[in-house]
């Protein structure tokens, strides 16, 4: 066993430090030694060869301040979001409902067909709006007040739905919005001077009434929504 | 700090934030693959030879590790694992699949038991060659040589390393790096 030489593979398991046979043949045979030897030398010249060095620093940037980068990315999202939402943020919150509800009031009255049922008759009225807005439309009896009902429909206001009601007095017609108050203007502001405006609150539903009329005439207007 | 590298286009940024799980598996994963970075590089510029490719390569490696990084087992070998990913990246990659050749390299009848002889003039030769033109013979060689040489001789690793990396029997190992080497002492008496 001890005179018989190395296969080219013991030797390359050898050098490669695999598993090969006991080497007490190594030191007796100049042959086999001699071949382990050139096995190790070339590994050694091949690593050298091979050897291109460590990692361009710029790939190595690559992997890690992407991480900066993305950062970066994420905050610069979120400071683009908050302004480009902001105006619309600040605009629900604070920006006054009346002007934009009395500007609906005028287009409403300009109109040839500003409301879409037309009937002074509150049973005619009330039960048009079930299916058309997402609650139940107080229409008060007019019969003993200056009001008559004209007619109604349904408006939108800041993508909210409303119910609108037309209410005459006289020769004056009085826009009422109805919402729910969830829906609600949170913030009415200033009525233009051109207007009177009245607002109240009732079983979860915000109303707005809007006509060119003195304030004390919308309040009756009111009292006949909450009777007593 | 590696995390980033993982920000592909195809995540998008408000997906990929701030789920907590995530950046624990990332720091994880980052703990154990940048120190490979180097080693992953080297071989990277073995299997494409180009070192703008060999960058791209170790980039979505590193994509491909992150993502994957469930599929590890903990306590496993790591450094076989990247090396397998980055090996699969390539040879999918266009120049990969131009690199390996359609037919085995280890089909050929091997010449195991052929006794040695380290006396043979090729392996004198190599062993007065400078880094330069062995560093250009072995570029001439088909992938699958270069790599096994590189595994071996520059990684250090064991031949059942080796194996697991490329997926091969240990034998497979064996003979393939004897041949590669054969290769070398041969391409190289020719050069000179």
């Amino acid at each position: 066993m001890m005179d018989r030489h190395w296969t080219a593979e013991d030797v390359e398991r050898f050098a490669d430090g695999e598993a090969s046979p006991e080497d007490d043949h190594l030191r007796q045979c100049a042959r086999c030694a001699n071949a382990v030897l050139a096995t190790a030398q070339m590994k050694r010249a091949i690593r050298d060869a091979m050897d291109v060095g460590p990692a361009p620093a710029s790939l190595r940037r690559r992997l890690t301040e992407r991480a900066t980068a993305k950062w970066w990315i994420v905050a610069a999202a979120v400071v683009a979001t908050i302004v480009v939402l902001t105006p619309f943020l600040l605009h629900n919150r604070s920006q006054p409902a009346l002007p934009e509800l009395v500007d609906m009031h005028v287009t409403m009255l300009a109109s040839t067909n500003p409301v879409d049922v037309i009937s002074t008759d509150r049973h005619t009225v009330k039960p048009w709006f079930e299916g058309r807005v997402p609650f139940a439309v107080p229409v008060p009896d007019f019969s003993s007040t200056p009001f008559r009902l004209i007619g109604g429909r349904v408006a939108y206001w800041r993508g909210n739905q409303a119910a609108y009601l037309l209410i005459g007095k006289s020769a004056h017609r009085i826009s009422v919005f109805v919402f729910r108050q969830e829906n609600a203007p949170k913030f009415l502001g200033q009525s233009p001077p051109s207007v009177s405006t009245l607002s109240w609150q009732r079983d979860g539903l915000t109303f707005v009434a809007v006509a060119d009329i003195p304030p004390a005439d919308l309040a009756q207007l009111r009292d006949a929504f909450n009777p007593r | 700090m590696i995390a980033g590298l993982f920000s592909s286009p195809r995540q998008l940024i408000g997906v990929e934030v701030l789920r907590m799980e995530d950046r624990r598996e990332r720091q994880s994963f980052e703990e154990l693959a940048l120190p490979l970075l180097d080693s992953l590089y080297q071989y990277a510029r073995w299997l494409t030879r180009n070192p703008t490719e060999a960058e791209d390569l170790v980039q979505e490696a590193y994509l491909k590790g992150l993502r994957g990084f469930d599929g590890f087992i903990p306590g496993s070998n790591i450094r076989a694992w990247m090396f397998r990913i980055l090996r699969n990246t390539f040879l999918t990659s266009r120049s990969g699949l131009r690199a390996v050749p359609p037919v085995s390299l280890d089909e050929e009848p091997q010449l195991l038991d052929e006794i040695a002889d380290g006396a043979t003039p090729e392996s004198h030769l190599l062993q007065r060659a400078d880094a330069e033109s062995l560093r250009r013979a072995i570029e001439e060689l088909p992938v699958e040589f270069r790599e096994v040489l590189l595994l071996s001789d520059v990684e250090d690793m064991s031949y059942k390393e080796i194996a697991e990396t490329l997926s091969i029997p240990i034998g497979t190992v064996t003979s393939r790096l004897m041949r590669a080497r054969q290769k070398v002492r041969k391409a190289f008496s020719g050069q000179r």
